[in-house]
């Protein structure tokens, strides 16, 4: 930085920067501190009184880790699915048809009205009493997607009434049809609204996706729970399976973060 | 470092607490796997039954046989928390006395197996949808199931037993106090191996469960800290199921019964069942037929 013997006008500035970012520096330091004592102290606590079985985990991580897959797969499908359906739904919410209107407000109240675990077990375990037979990932996925996508219809809503209104305007006068308006103008704007959003949705969809292991879809938590009962070791066996989903959330916020940063940078 | 007089407090009743559990007497629960023959033993509601004999039907057309020969695979329901019958292996492959039985019944029908894991309750409440073929998870003929399930003849049998944390110091039932199912309410775990894990880590509404001797003898060799008490509390007779509300299956009932009338006659289950049960035969009915 500079040299102040005398000091300048101008460095007193360069000094205030310079200290916001040293107490910015010792922040960061601290916080990271903070995570290694705590996680740490977690873990050497488990150690010390958990009784955990190590070679139990080095066996067993394998296979568990695979599971995680499955999850991110089954997520994947599932957010572009709700994606889809959201927007459908979003359309239907602001509809004047009040049949169209009718339809996607009771979608959404029905979906958000219910339990995403009864929604999955209606549809593998009850769905076939009345003749349909689905197999577990698509009940999965579907469940998942319908649920999602009840949620999202709202996001996706709120996305597209947030384009000012003088977006709209501007291209009614020039005569621009409603269709394309709509696909040309204010979707492209909705989206880069939504899309934070999604990414949340997202993060939380690989963590609600564990509900599928009660169809014996053989995801992250299936395969922990299995290995677990079955080696009379539960604690380590979840505690692989909540490492897994926690490195994936925090993955996919980074992506997340990312993706928010370039899309800011049109705000300007 | 200074304790805050509320922690105090309540690390102190935490203290009381467990020093009171482990002088109180033995809890009056008896914890069991869900959907097994042990809870409906505890709530007075076991009907154990027997298969019919299975005759050849008719005709084989339209029949599950035929499905299954087409598809090559036989597709084999198994709840894999029941080492030694049912279990995975790291690498993810199926490993057991269960898993075998299925295996060479495939092959003596010329198709492959297919496992797939579903828990015990979803196995036995039946109405398959024909997501799988068969059950091959040694369940117990019981007149509560006819409805649901057709059975075969029994492929082994194994003896129910009660089973005691070691920390209960509970070695025979002259040292229970009460009588069992009369005195005792059942708590159920979704599966029994769950009761077993839950005394090792110390839980202590239960010290007492009910589960099949193997898989205590198997939990004993896994240096779980439970013990075998007393005589066997009843038999049970363990066959393949089939489902009685699925498509038509009379005839893949036989030739699956066929293949354990073979498998019986030829040794071949004694030696599995030698294999997986420390050199114990289980294959011969214990009634005498």
């Amino acid at each position: 930085m500079i040299a102040a013997d005398a000091p300048e006008p101008g460095s007193v500035l360069y000094q205030i920067e310079d200290a916001r970012a040293r107490a910015r520096r010792s922040f960061q330091v601290k916080f990271a501190l903070t995570w290694v004592a705590l996680v740490g102290g977690l873990v050497v606590a488990l150690y010390v009184t958990g009784n955990i079985d190590t070679e139990f985990i080095s066996t067993w991580a394998p296979f568990i880790v695979a599971g995680a897959w499955v999850t991110v797969y089954i997520s994947l499908i599932s957010i572009v699915l709700a994606t889809l359906l959201a927007l459908i739904g979003a359309m239907g919410r602001m509809s004047r048809n009040p049949y169209l209107n009718g339809v996607a407000s009771l979608y959404v109240s029905l979906v958000r009205g219910t339990p995403l675990i009864v929604q999955v077990f209606f549809i593998y375990l009850a769905l076939p009493q009345v003749g349909v037979v689905l197999p577990a990932i698509p009940s999965g996925i579907i469940a998942l997607s319908f649920n999602y996508g009840a949620y999202m219809t709202e996001i996706f809503r709120a996305g597209i009434q947030a384009v000012p209104r003088g977006q709209r305007e501007a291209a009614q006068s020039l005569g621009m049809p409603e269709r394309q308006l709509m696909w040309r103008i204010v979707l492209p704007q909705a989206f880069r609204i939504v899309i934070p959003a999604i990414g949340n949705d997202f993060v939380s969809m690989l963590k609600d996706s564990s509900l599928v292991s009660f169809l014996a879809v053989e995801e992250l938590l299936y395969r922990a729970q299995l290995v677990g009962r079955q080696n009379f070791r539960s604690l380590e066996a979840l505690i692989i399976a909540a490492t897994i989903y926690w490195i994936l959330t925090i993955a996919f916020s980074f992506a997340q973060q990312n993706l928010e940063q370039r899309m800011a940078r049109g705000d300007r | 470092m200074r304790i805050k007089a509320p922690a105090a407090a309540i690390l102190a009743s935490l203290l009381f607490v467990s020093a009171c559990n482990q002088t109180a007497d033995l809890p009056k629960v008896v914890c069991v796997g869900a959907a097994t023959t042990y809870l409906d033993w505890l709530n007075g509601d076991f009907q154990p039954d027997v298969q019919d004999a299975i005759s050849e039907p008719a005709s084989m057309s339209g029949d599950l046989a035929e499905t299954v020969q087409s598809a090559g695979v036989l597709r084999v329901a198994t709840d894999s928390d029941y080492a030694p019958q049912s279990f995975r292996t790291p690498d993810g492959s199926w490993e057991g006395f269960d898993i075998d039985v299925a295996t060479e019944i495939a092959h003596r029908l010329g198709v492959e197996p297919e496992f797939q894991h579903q828990d015990w309750d979803i196995i036995t409440a039946g109405n398959w949808n024909s997501r799988w073929d068969i059950s091959v998870g040694s369940m117990t003929i019981t007149t509560d199931r006819k409805p649901l399930f057709a059975f075969t003849q029994p492929y082994y049998y194994t003896p129910a037993y009660l089973a005691a944390s070691t920390r209960s110091e509970v070695t025979s039932l002259d040292d229970i106090g009460f009588t069992i199912p009369d005195d005792v309410t059942a708590t159920q775990l979704p599966t029994d191996a769950n009761c077993i894990e839950q005394i090792a880590a110390g839980r202590t509404e239960f010290d007492l469960l009910i589960t099949s001797g193997t898989v205590i003898d198997g939990a004993i060799a896994a240096e779980q800290p439970i013990v075998k008490i007393g005589e066997p509390i009843y038999q049970e007779d363990l066959a393949v199921a089939l489902d009685q509300n699925g498509p038509e299956m009379a005839g893949l009932l036989y030739e699956i019964d066929q293949a354990i009338g073979e498998m019986h006659a030829d040794g071949t289950l004694t030696a599995l069942s030698e294999q997986w049960f420390d050199g114990a035969d289980l294959t011969q009915d214990p009634s005498g037929e």
